[in-house]
């Protein structure tokens, strides 16, 4: 089986059906997709600037970065379960759009980012490290997550002013 | 000159006509008016929350509501500059859209109420009080509103 042919069965399936033809279930789908990227990539910010070290340095790396994680977490929760919902529903519309394509590598290297910094930094920046201390890994890892973020929410955007197009 | 006019007159302008015409101008206006909107509402969030003595309490409120404030301007920015080339390729038929109405007040409400009373309630605080609590939840609502209304006007219209 093809991922092709795996997108045209999942636009088969019962929620997709329920998706397709329910008059407020596509536009209340992507209201929340929206609305989740405020808490998901707009608190995340907030931990990338700090581990870029211009802004909140005040408090230490990890405070922020903690304190922020239930937020930004849950909001990355909202967005997979909203996304794949919607992918359901239109998954061979989706996969053969190139900014679709674009999102999901650009999702796959922020995942592959945060697991670096945790890897590299994340037992270290609470202890002996001062409250100010910005590490050169953080201060990279932060600028390449707003980065990739931005160009998932620039693709996002793109995606559903092209995907639906053509015949 | 009344306003319908002037709106109808905007649509027919150069500006508006290379909006209107292609995909990609607006398809690029609109994302970066969701890079604004992630700006606005993530430091809105933030701050608010901390009003709410929620988040990031180990410092200052000021420490934090600071700083949003001035990405909150930013984002306020690049969101306005989008949002009136958006508006004015379709500004007859968007300006009398309701849900279009109620997201501009909300806006402008939640603005307003955030460069004046949320700066002097954060500025004379020093700790969590109900009226900061208050401010927080006051103006989370009014930017969650505009969001929703945001949301409802791009996908229902």
């Amino acid at each position: 089986m093809t991922i092709l042919d795996t997108c045209e069965w999942l636009e088969t399936t019962a929620i997709a059906l329920l998706i397709q033809e329910s008059l407020y279930g596509f536009p209340i789908l992507v209201a929340i997709h929206i609305l989740g990227i405020g808490l998901s990539a707009g608190t995340l910010l907030w931990a990338d600037l700090r581990m870029l070290g211009i802004s909140l340095r005040g408090y230490r790396l990890a405070e922020v970065y903690r304190g922020l994680a239930p937020w930004f977490l849950t909001g990355f929760a909202v967005m997979i379960v909203s996304g794949a919902a919607l992918f359901t529903a239109f998954a061979t519309s989706a996969y053969g759009n190139v900014y679709f394509r674009i999102k999901m590598v650009a999702i796959a290297c922020a995942g592959v980012n945060a697991l670096i910094f945790h890897l590299a930094v994340g037992r270290e920046a609470n202890r002996s490290v001062p409250a100010t201390a910005t590490p050169m890994i953080a201060r990279i890892s932060g600028l390449t997550s707003i980065a990739l973020w931005a160009a998932v929410i620039v693709a996002g955007r793109m995606m559903s002013y092209t995907m639906f197009s053509g015949p | 000159m009344t306003l319908a006019s002037f709106f109808s007159w905007l649509e027919t302008t150069d500006v508006a006509r290379a909006v209107a015409e292609s995909l990609l101008a607006t398809a690029s206006l609109s994302a970066l008016h969701l890079i604004g909107f992630t700006l606005i509402t993530g430091s809105a969030l933030v701050a608010n929350l901390r009003l709410l003595g929620v988040v990031l309490s180990q410092r200052p409120i000021l420490e934090v509501t600071e700083p949003a404030r001035r990405a909150i301007a930013v984002g306020l920015a690049v969101s306005v500059a989008t949002g009136l080339l958006l508006f004015a390729a379709r500004a007859a038929s968007v300006s009398v859209n309701s849900t279009f109405q109620v997201k501009m007040l909300l806006l402008v409400a939640a603005a307003v109420f955030h460069f004046t009373v949320h700066r002097s309630v954060t500025q004379r605080a020093s700790r969590t009080t109900p009226l900061l609590r208050a401010t927080g939840v006051v103006g989370l609502a009014l930017w969650l509103g505009v969001a929703a209304t945001g949301c409802a006007f791009i996908l229902l219209e």
